[in-house]
């Protein structure tokens, strides 16, 4: 019988430097993560979100605690184990797409593949299905540099799925994407969560997420709790036009003394190219 | 991560071109030079080979001709030739010095030759005589291409004036080119008119080369025989001793660098390619893996300058002999098979650059934009 929870990590501690230089990046966190369940972790930037991620991938040894995955505990498991346990446990999608250059798209999507028993030749039925569910089936072929951010997410979506891994772990996935690429991808992790069974982890600043998610968890100063919903503070991104959490949105900035919200740095740099253009004193704020 | 590894390194093709062509250039000096080398040692034993003796009689406790000087009473010469094992003998006054041609000094075996023993003189004419009387030489062609010293013109053996009657094929090497003078001349010179420097015999068919070799001794006292192939194994052999440290410095400095090539290339790869190694680490690749997409790098890179080095080498050593006549190149199997052999640790041993950027890989840096 399966355990109910894919990932559990008990009283997690990451502490990075000594002496005077020590940094508590995670500090006692303790989470469970259901199959099939898809959980945010939210919080303002340096609050040790992706070193949280990164050990929970077992990319990354936590100072003390324990992490379980699919009732496995990885703690004293070598690099070694620690690889073939991300090859067939986890999948990965990141903020910036980290696609290979010199592969095309199926070769990407199949690059995992190698390192299941099964092999490439196993995985080329679900490779077909994947190209076919994300839209890609046309660009099979296509080289990275020649597709669009939101092409390129969808890839790494299907490269993180190719082995069918029982969580996902996804940093960003929307940061670098406008805000209808952003959502289109959102629905695709909610679908693979739905499904699939398949555990969505997923750091973000998205606040649109929060209505598809089933829980929020919020970190701050490496310490995890969950997130009241009432603690909104929205506003409208001038590029946009997209309701933003102004408490969890990290992409900001200040133009004439007055601080603006972005959903993404991509709406930031439209702003910033030119600010004048985008400003609407009626429409920056708007109540929660 | 082999695929990989391909993949990645011909996606940019011309960074591999220009890397595999510089390994390529290292490997070409380590054969030319080896070429030139070898070229050159050939050239040293030329005559001994062309005159085609069975037993070479020299000065006991001589056994070169190369840096070395002999000297035989004409009698024995005589005496060897009664012997009912010999067929036919005939004998040369040598000299090891410079012969001035051109205003220019040119180190040389100066070979004194009998009119009676043609034999002994060049085998191979370019133009003029092919037999020196007193008072003229016979110059290598390659020298009167370099010189414009030609037929007609005079040269001088220490401070004798020659008049040149002959061009001789076959028989310039920058170390030591042959010049051919009358027997009466040399003698005269080196106060030597009843002596020779070696005898050349030739056998009765069927008798034993090494054989004859030991009746000599036996027979003649103070004397040296030995046979043609073990005389000129032992010049070959001082040819190679004197420019093997040399030939083995260079062919070292031409690995180094070859090295150097390839690990810059490796490194600079995979230090280019760190974002994307640490996706595969973060996908659950090992570190064994990654370093073997490193090696294997390498060894197309090193791979590919070998198959650049041995294209451009046999054009270049084809072509060269007509550009640059003074060069002796002699192409050999072992110095193709030599440099093929390095190749694989050139590759691993460039590859460990890579290794340490792969030891220390941080997975985290996928999580970096």
């Amino acid at each position: 019988m399966k355990p109910e929870y894919i990932l559990q990590a008990n009283s997690l501690n990451k502490c990075f430097g000594r002496g005077d230089a020590l940094v508590r990046a995670v500090e006692n966190v303790s989470l469970e993560i259901k199959r099939g369940e898809m959980v945010l972790i939210m919080g303002p930037s340096g609050s040790g979100k992706t070193t949280l991620l990164s050990m929970l991938g077992a990319l990354l040894s936590p100072t003390s605690g324990q992490i379980a995955i699919d009732g496995t505990d990885i703690s004293a498991m070598k690099a070694a184990a620690l690889a073939a346990l991300r090859a067939q446990k986890l999948g990965f999608v990141f903020q910036a797409f980290n696609l290979l250059e010199a592969l095309t798209v199926e070769e990407n999507i199949l690059f995992p593949a190698r390192l299941t028993t099964a092999g490439i030749q196993g995985a080329r039925g679900r490779l077909d299905e994947l190209l076919q569910r994300l839209g890609l089936i046309a660009r099979r072929n296509a080289l990275p540099n020649t597709l669009s951010g939101g092409e390129k997410q969808r890839v790494a979506i299907a490269r993180a799925l190719i082995n069918q891994p029982p969580i996902i772990l996804a940093d960003e996935p929307t940061g670098n994407l406008d805000s209808h690429k952003g959502q289109e991808v959102m629905m695709i992790l909610h679908d693979i969560a739905r499904d699939d069974g398949c555990s969505v982890l997923m750091v973000t600043h998205d606040p649109r997420v929060e209505e598809i998610a089933d829980r929020v968890l919020w970190l701050e100063d490496g310490a995890l709790r969950d997130r009241k919903s009432e603690q909104h503070s929205w506003v409208i991104d001038p590029v946009c036009g997209m309701r933003v959490d102004e408490w969890t949105a990290s992409v900001t900035t200040e133009y004439n003394d007055k601080k603006f919200v972005f959903c993404s740095s991509r709406c930031l740099s439209r702003f910033t190219a030119q600010p004048a253009h985008y400003i609407d004193e009626t429409m920056h704020r708007v109540p929660g | 991560m082999f695929y990989w590894s391909l993949k990645t390194l011909f996606a940019e093709p011309v960074r591999l071109m220009v890397s595999a062509l510089a390994v390529a250039v290292s490997f070409i000096l380590v054969i030319f030079f080896s070429a030139v080398f070898e070229g050159e040692s050939e050239q040293m034993i030329v005559y001994l080979e062309e005159m085609e003796a069975d037993v070479w009689v020299m000065q006991k406790g001589v056994s070169n001709m190369h840096m070395a000087s002999s000297m035989v009473w004409d009698w024995k010469a005589d005496r060897i030739a009664q012997m009912p094992e010999v067929k036919e003998v005939a004998a040369i006054l040598y000299f090891n010095g410079a012969v001035k041609i051109g205003g220019k000094d040119w180190f040389s075996y100066v070979i004194g030759v009998s009119p009676e023993q043609p034999r002994t003189g060049p085998w191979a004419i370019a133009q003029g005589k092919a037999i020196p009387g007193p008072g003229e030489a016979i110059i290598p062609d390659v020298i009167s291409r370099l010189t414009g010293v030609g037929i007609g013109d005079e040269i001088t053996l220490v401070d004798r004036p020659l008049r040149v009657v002959g061009l001789s094929r076959d028989t310039f090497s920058m170390a030591s080119s042959i010049v051919f003078v009358a027997r009466e001349d040399l003698g005269d010179m080196l106060d030597a008119e009843e002596q020779f420097s070696y005898i050349m015999v030739y056998a009765e068919p069927g008798v034993s080369a090494q054989a004859l070799a030991e009746r000599i001794k036996q027979e003649i006292d103070k004397i040296n025989a030995l046979t043609s192939e073990t005389f000129i194994d032992s010049d070959r052999q001082l040819a190679v001793q004197m420019g093997a440290e040399i030939v083995r410095m260079m062919t070292m400095i031409g690995t180094l660098l070859a090295t150097l090539i390839v690990a810059f290339t490796a490194y600079s790869l995979i230090a280019r390619k760190k974002q994307e190694l640490a996706i595969a680490r973060a996908l659950g690749f090992g570190n064994g893996q990654i370093y073997l997409a490193a090696l294997s790098q390498s060894v197309v890179v090193t791979l590919l300058g070998l198959l650049f080095a041995l294209l451009i080498s046999f054009t270049l050593l084809a072509w060269l002999p007509t550009v640059v006549p003074q060069v002796n190149l002699a192409v050999r199997l072992h110095q193709f098979t030599s440099i093929a052999v390095v190749t694989l640790p050139v590759a691993i041993l460039a590859s460990l650059s890579a290794a340490r950027t792969v030891a220390r890989l941080d997975p985290m840096t996928v999580f970096h934009q």
